[in-house]
């Protein structure tokens, strides 16, 4: 049976029968994993310190400014002359050795916010720091989406609620945070029964539009529980909340679901006290279930299409505080890994620690230059509309 | 007189959040001349704000002074007072005994001045100020925005010194609280940043002049020259009428209809304007006004998830056991009271709805009905160490008592007829016979209660 016949049929065989947007967007192309580019956005939530992620181990300012936070020139895992992993990311190394790992250093935007609120809505939204934007980028990118093809699904959030980044004018990313759970919130059989009687919804009311949103919903939960159980993983994930949500991710590709991009998130980077120990924890995490991951979509071919992107909204101060930990900050390093980066290894040269502003990295690359990159090259749409301004881009994938 | 429950049961939604069982059948055949006094008239003898929450002499000390611990503590403390203002304000507009047009103005007016704050008694206080003016002077009422801690602190106001301006209170100012976009340049911007230099607050968040850091001097702002002051750069903003447009456009949005008609928005400017920025008139105006009750602006408004809770308090009398819950419902369905997406407040209409917050909002009365697995997570604090837990269940007492008593008829059909009335702004897409199976018809009182759940499950209960 062909994938497409199978969806069919299985559509046919649930619960949501009659429902014309979620059948019409499969008698179109292929949108599987397999057709086209897969993005993955995982989000370090709290700001990671970037310099303790990836360690400027020749640099005196770097131990001047840290005297007990600093990772040792024997610990550090050295990359190259001056620069090294964090001991926690021991399982990155490997990654970066194949050539399938690119780190972007000094990563930020003019007129930093120190406010994760704000920083993260930032980076969310791709507004500048003084506009207030109540859309997110991923949302305004499947906007951009053939009308009627817009699935919600088409990027999924694995969490129980939506971020601003999947959120857009007129389309939604959809959030679940596995798929039991989302069979559990949509078993209502009122819900259910409510929805079919109302067949054909028209979106034009408000409330025209929640009984459409009900009805994808009730869609889209079918089809994912559905694709969650074509593929079983055959590779360890580290048994932690992330690697699970890593792993639902790897077998809905494998699957040859169609989704384009995935967003995950790992929670815990606001260190402002005894830094070392907890962001070694999450470090690790981060790392172990990257590792797996690769390795998984690399055991399934998927590699080549896919690109994940590892952002924080933003870095910590260069100086550590007195309680062993660090205090919000500006520019910060981002990561992205997959089969067919355009400059692997370092992207650009590391911070300048001797240029501060008050205490902070100043920025050398705009966050959205590499949005735009994505948008263009990987996903193949106009950042000029999405991003709502011109970016130049640059040469990652 | 046919349709005139519905405007009334239109008033009551727009200007409050629904009515109780008892008050609907009370108040129905009431004219709307009749309504609009009650509202009012309430409004004016609800004015005292109380709260359980003790204001610690804690919360005045600096938090450079503390130790560790000390700092830990004082901020759990601060978080869970913020919980109970969270939940007492719900419960507030939930609750017959307290004004539901005062309750409505102050959520609006707080995501007009939209303002993220962390302290309870920083937050108390500005619930306050917004109470003491959401129907009062909308010059007195920006006056005293300028003036409180929580705003002055959220944007910055206290980095604004004579040496070293900062203007993201005076941009906020004009870009979202008063004039709007397109109406002044960067330079009156910095100039208008000058005027507001040495508005402070103190430790124990009262307003605070700081002369020493207030620049005297000269400056040109909107075409005219003086040694402005904070005062003098409102005064210039709300003699240009586009302040007045601005706002009676974000009201029409709000209490009317998310389709502007600009032509009903100049007229309501005028009227704003000429008032010298009466709110009460303006809001009395709007909704003694023939064309308020239009039927294309009649149950067409997605609810809030504050208007959505505080309807289902009235609508059964729900009390909860613990405030984390209802901060809980406030976190997943995306409206946490003192904590606004950021300074431009909660987007509304559809921005409210994805589908994990309708699912959330169509089983909400079920998972409080039957303390039925929840099973979700809220998004992560940023600032959490960890990912937090699942919650799990919602503990809760509701009442179903008044409905039995309003609705019980000796026709099952016409007590379909009239629950489907006093719950829905409109009659449900699907007949009765639909309901059957999802309902127990052993006695009148099952029937009615198993109704209610399954109304308040629809859709169309989303809209008011």
């Amino acid at each position: 049976m062909k994938r497409r016949d199978f969806l069919k049929a299985s559509a046919l065989a649930s619960s949501t029968l009659m429902v014309p947007s979620f059948l019409k967007a499969y008698n179109g192309q292929n949108n599987g994993s397999r057709g086209g580019k897969n993005l993955v956005v995982v989000q370090l939530s709290g700001g990671n310190d970037g310099l303790n992620t990836i360690i400027p181990f020749q640099n005196d300012i770097y131990y001047q400014s840290r005297p007990s936070l600093s990772i040792s020139k024997g610990e550090v895992l050295k990359i190259n002359g001056e620069m090294g992993f964090n001991p926690a990311l021991k399982a990155l190394q490997p990654l970066y050795d194949q050539g399938l790992m690119s780190i972007v250093n000094s990563v930020g935007y003019p007129n930093p916010d120190r406010s994760h609120f704000r920083s993260m809505d930032i980076w969310h939204t791709a507004s500048n720091s003084d506009e207030h934007w109540s859309n997110g980028w991923i949302g305004r990118y499947l906007d951009s989406q053939c009308s009627g093809c817009q699935l919600a699904h088409h990027a999924l959030e694995v969490d129980d609620g939506l971020s601003l980044a999947l959120k857009g004018e007129q389309g939604r990313g959809f959030a679940m945070s596995n798929v039991n759970q989302l069979k559990k919130t949509t078993s209502n059989r009122f819900l259910q029964a409510i929805g079919q009687q109302h067949g054909l919804a028209d979106d034009h009311h408000n409330v025209g539009y929640l009984y459409k949103t009900l009805i994808d919903t009730h869609a889209s939960a079918d089809y994912l529980y559905q694709q969650s159980r074509l593929h079983k993983s055959k590779v360890a994930y580290p048994a932690n909340a992330f690697g699970r949500d890593l792993k639902q991710i790897a077998e809905l590709m494998t699957a040859d679901s169609d989704i384009k991009i995935y967003y995950v998130s790992l929670t815990g980077f606001d260190t402002h006290v005894n830094q070392k120990n907890q962001q070694a924890r999450l470090l690790q995490q981060y790392a172990e279930g990257m590792a797996a991951f690769v390795k998984d979509l690399q055991q399934n071919r998927l590699l080549d299409d896919t690109l994940i992107m590892t952002f924080s909204e933003f870095g910590r101060r260069v100086r550590q505080n007195a309680s062993g930990g660090t205090d919000h900050g500006t520019a910060n390093n981002l990561f992205l890994m997959g089969g067919r980066l355009q400059k692997p290894g370092f992207f650009n040269e590391a911070p300048d620690l001797s240029r501060l502003d008050q205490g902070d990295l100043i920025y050398q690359v705009d966050f959205r230059d590499i949005y735009a990159s994505i948008i263009d090259r990987w996903l193949g749409e106009s950042s000029k509309e999405i991003l709502k301004r011109k970016f130049k881009g640059m040469p990652i994938v | 007189m046919t349709g005139s429950s519905n405007h009334i049961k239109h008033l009551y939604w727009r200007a409050g959040f629904g009515l109780t069982p008892q008050e609907w059948h009370s108040r129905k055949r009431w004219s709307i001349s009749k309504a609009v006094d009650q509202l009012f008239e309430k409004a004016a003898q609800d004015k005292m704000l109380s709260t359980k929450v003790k204001n610690a002499k804690l919360s005045e000390v600096r938090m450079k002074d503390l130790s560790r611990e000390e700092k830990k503590q004082l901020m759990k403390e601060g978080r869970q007072k913020l919980r109970v203002l969270r939940s007492e304000w719900i419960e507030r507009m939930g609750n017959s005994n307290h004004s539901a047009l005062l309750e409505k103005m102050c959520l609006f007016w707080h995501g007009h001045f939209a303002c993220t704050t962390k302290g309870p008694k920083l937050a108390f206080q500005q619930m306050q100020t917004i109470r003491r003016h959401a129907l009062g002077n909308f010059r007195e009422f920006v006056k005293a925005i300028a003036r409180d801690a929580s705003m002055i602190r959220f944007l910055n106001n206290q980095q604004n010194r004579k040496r070293k301006p900062n203007e993201n209170f005076a941009r906020e100012l004009m870009e979202l609280f008063t004039i709007g976009r397109g109406h002044y340049t960067e330079q009156d911007i910095k100039e208008a940043a000058r005027a507001f230099t040495g508005w402070s607050s103190n430790l124990q968040g009262a307003f605070i002049f700081r002369k020493r850091q207030h620049d005297f001097g000269t400056k040109t702002f909107m075409g005219r020259t003086g040694a402005f002051d904070g005062d003098d750069i409102i005064d210039r903003l709300l003699e240009r009428k586009e302040t007045a447009q601005h706002i009676c456009r974000k009201i029409y949005r709000y209490f009317v209809s998310d389709q502007v008609d600009e032509r009903r928005v100049a007229a309501l400017s005028d009227f704003f304007y000429r008032s010298n920025y009466d709110i009460r008139a303006l809001m009395r105006h709007i909704f003694e006004s023939d064309w308020f009750y239009n039927p294309a602006h009649i149950g067409t408004r997605i609810k809030s998830p504050a208007e959505l809770l505080a309807g289902i308090i009235r609508n059964l009398k729900v009390e909860v056991k613990d405030e984390k819950a209802i901060v809980f419902m406030q976190h997943i369905l995306g409206q946490v009271p003192f904590d606004p997406p950021n300074v431009a407040g909660w987007p509304g209409g559809r921005q409210w709805i994805d589908n994990s917050t309708l699912m959330v909002r169509l089983n909400l009365v079920n998972y409080l009905v039957s303390g039925s697995d929840v099973n979700l997570r809220a998004k992560d604090e940023f600032e959490a160490a960890q990912r937090g837990k699942a919650f799990r269940k919602i503990q809760a007492d509701l009442d179903f008592e008044p409905i039995i008593q309003a609705f019980e008829q000796q026709n099952l059909n016409d007590s379909f007829k009239e629950l489907a009335d006093y719950l829905l702004m409109a009659p449900p897409s699907v007949s009765k016979d639909f309901f059957d199976p999802f309902t127990i018809k052993q006695s009148r009182a099952a029937y009615l209660k198993t109704l209610s759940v399954r109304l308040m499950s629809l859709p169309e209960y989303q809209l008011c």
